[in-house]
């Protein structure tokens, strides 16, 4: 349970910074230290409003995140691929090793290892065109023949 | 041609830190059943990437040395602020980085300007070290010169990835503390 609404955090913090930096044009640094800002000040001031767990977890998860909806247009075009990476993130932060503990950009690296990842998945899916318009010409006028 | 080779350097180097980062955990969650799988498939996923994707873009924008400055301040006041106010993390580095981002509105005209919030969010995120691996204000300042140094060898690699900052803050204070650990603590 802890774990899908941590996962679901990412997600929403990805999507949510990467929306408040192109759509309201607030550039990516602003986006997400104020959202973080905003959350982590939230689950500061009501602390037990949640399970303690998930007030220990959700800011550092939101904030990690919320790294990957800093990347630009160029890189990633699609929600669906920051909605991927967000889960990538969870992931790694889920399984996270206990020697880098409490280094400062452990979770920036995370977010650019899963970032990074997720932008090789359009290598793997097939090519829908790969035939150009002359040959499928060319193949078509070879059929006709075939059948006279 | 010394500077293709600086930038094969930054590009191995960060692949290095990535890899030792993804094989910390794969080596401590051994015998869990599904991570090590999921961090194969990561690694693989990740050198495609390198290979394949366009993430090198030569920009135009001039890059003035000079930002490199900013990144002690804001990785001292996000330090202060965690350890010695003890908000936490999170808090302090959303602080920091908000303070931050409003300064291009000082001057609009300014490029100068311009580059200082991304400067300042790197230099929170080393901020964000535990007091426990961070032991004193030394330690922060010389993973900032560090963080300085790859902010401006990478200022063309890796362009708009989300979570560079905090690749690169991650590979200075990793560099940092394995510097540290030979000198002091044997």
């Amino acid at each position: 349970m802890i774990a899908f609404v941590l996962v679901l955090t990412s997600v929403i913090a990805a999507m949510l910074t990467f929306y408040v930096n192109h759509q309201l044009k607030q550039g990516p640094v602003r986006s997400s230290a104020l959202l973080s800002l905003l959350v982590a000040s939230f689950l500061y001031i009501f602390p037990n409003l949640l399970p303690t767990e998930l007030t220990k977890n959700i800011p550092v998860v939101f904030i990690g995140g919320s790294f990957i909806g800093m990347a630009s247009k160029k890189i990633a075009d699609s929600y669906v691929k920051l909605a991927i990476s967000g889960l990538v993130f969870a992931i790694i932060y889920l399984n996270t090793s206990s020697f880098f503990n409490g280094y400062g950009g452990a979770l920036g690296a995370s977010a650019g290892i899963s970032l990074l990842s997720v932008l090789s998945l359009p290598f793997f899916t097939p090519k829908k065109h790969h035939l150009t318009n002359g040959v499928l010409q060319l193949r078509k006028i070879i059929f006709k023949r075939n059948k006279h | 041609m010394p500077r293709k080779k600086i930038r094969t350097f930054t590009i191995i180097l960060t692949l290095i830190i990535q890899l030792l980062f993804l094989s910390a955990i794969f080596i401590e969650k051994l015998q869990n059943a599904y991570t090590p799988f999921v961090i194969i498939v990561l690694s693989l996923l990740l050198l495609v990437s390198y290979v394949k994707a366009p993430i090198h873009h030569r920009t135009n924008l001039h890059e003035h040395v000079l930002i490199v400055l900013w990144i002690p301040i804001g990785a001292l006041a996000c330090y202060f602020l965690n350890n010695v106010c003890h908000l936490g993390p999170v808090i302090a580095a959303g602080i920091v980085g908000t303070l931050g981002s409003f300064t291009p509105l000082l001057n609009k005209q300014s490029t100068y300007l311009k580059q200082l919030p991304a400067t300042f969010y790197c230099g929170a995120f080393i901020g964000m070290t535990n007091i426990a691996i961070a032991s004193s204000v030394y330690f922060v300042l010389a993973a900032s010169f560090f963080a300085g140094v790859l902010l401006l060898v990478s200022k063309s690699l890796f362009n708009g990835l989300g979570g560079k900052l905090g690749t690169v803050a991650f590979t200075a204070v990793t560099i940092t503390s394995f510097i540290f650990f030979l000198l002091f603590k044997k």
